[in-house]
């Protein structure tokens, strides 16, 4: 039997938004089990982290993936529901994790996207059953479409395990998403 | 493959296929879409005949729809397979004995291989 350390693993990814947060569940790079956006009035907290205890609960996820704000520009109250997270995740003992969006943009830059609509592209070729939700071209005075928020945390989902597979590269199921997406014929 | 399997995978092929609950629940003949929702919530397990129907409405195979159910049921015969194999090879060895051992074999090595 092999071993569970290299066994791929349920990884919910959320990304906060001023509306509530996006979430998206997977159990490989090419396995989604859920994804959504919850709508959270009064940009409660304390309601934002119930709505992640249901979550967590229905799917019994292995590994929270979170964006690391430290390298981004994002505000006071998204940083303090990052570390909401975090401590819920420690209580709930799983393990989280936090992606910081430079390491986004570098595993998707090799995917000749840089933009926010470029790696929701390339998502939607990696994950088709996003595929339909996937937000029209925005203009710089349209404001962002509410299914982003889900392609955000699936570009950290797919982040973590792009690097995840690259450093268990010994695993027979390793297989960088660069791989899967080459079979794709994208590059 | 995570470690451990969800009980069902409904609402990942209802999403994918673009249905709504009610849309689910009337294919399936009820009122409302409370039945399916309890399934998706997994506060419910469907009747044979309800899983056959959402198999069927979903176009995914028992097996992959209730993969976490499929993996328990498995695991459990699995064991007694290997219970049975255990009891058998205490009795004398005949054609009959051997056949049934080599099947035993077979089943309780399935425990554990993707499905």
């Amino acid at each position: 039997m092999t071993s569970n350390k290299h066994n791929p693993k349920r990884v919910l990814a959320i990304d906060p938004t001023s509306r509530g947060f996006g979430y998206v569940v997977l159990e490989s790079p090419t396995t989604l089990v859920d994804w959504g956006g919850k709508v959270i009035r009064d940009q409660n907290e304390a309601k934002t982290l119930a709505k992640l205890s249901e979550l967590i609960r229905h799917y019994g996820p292995e590994i929270i993936v979170l964006e690391d704000p430290r390298e981004s520009r994002r505000c006071a109250r998204i940083q303090s529901l990052l570390d909401g997270v975090c401590r819920l995740a420690t209580e709930e003992g799983i393990e989280s994790r936090r992606v910081p969006i430079s390491r986004v943009k570098k595993v998707f830059h090799a995917f000749r996207a840089t933009t926010k609509h470029e790696i929701a592209q390339v998502i939607a070729q990696q994950l088709p059953e996003l595929a339909p939700q996937l937000p029209r071209y925005r203009k710089a005075w349209m404001s962002e479409g509410y299914g982003m928020a889900f392609f955000d945390a699936a570009a950290l989902a797919l982040t973590y395990f792009h690097f995840r597979l690259l450093r268990t590269a010994g695993a027979p199921q390793a297989r960088p998403m660069a791989e899967n997406l080459k079979r794709s014929e994208l590059v | 493959m995570a470690s451990h399997k969800l009980p069902n995978y409904l609402r990942v092929h209802r999403k994918r296929l673009g249905l709504s609950l009610n849309e689910v629940a009337f294919l399936l003949g009820w009122r409302g879409a409370s039945q399916p929702s309890r399934y998706e919530h997994f506060s419910r397990t469907p009747t044979l005949r309800t899983a056959l129907a959402l198999a069927v409405v979903l176009q995914v195979s028992i097996r992959d729809l209730f993969s976490g159910e499929y993996r328990k049921a498995e695991s459990a015969v699995c064991r007694q397979a290997q219970r049975l194999e255990a009891r058998l090879t205490m009795e004398s060895p005949d054609q009959r004995t051997a056949r049934k051992l080599a099947w035993l074999k077979r089943i309780g090595s399935a425990d554990g291989n993707p499905s």
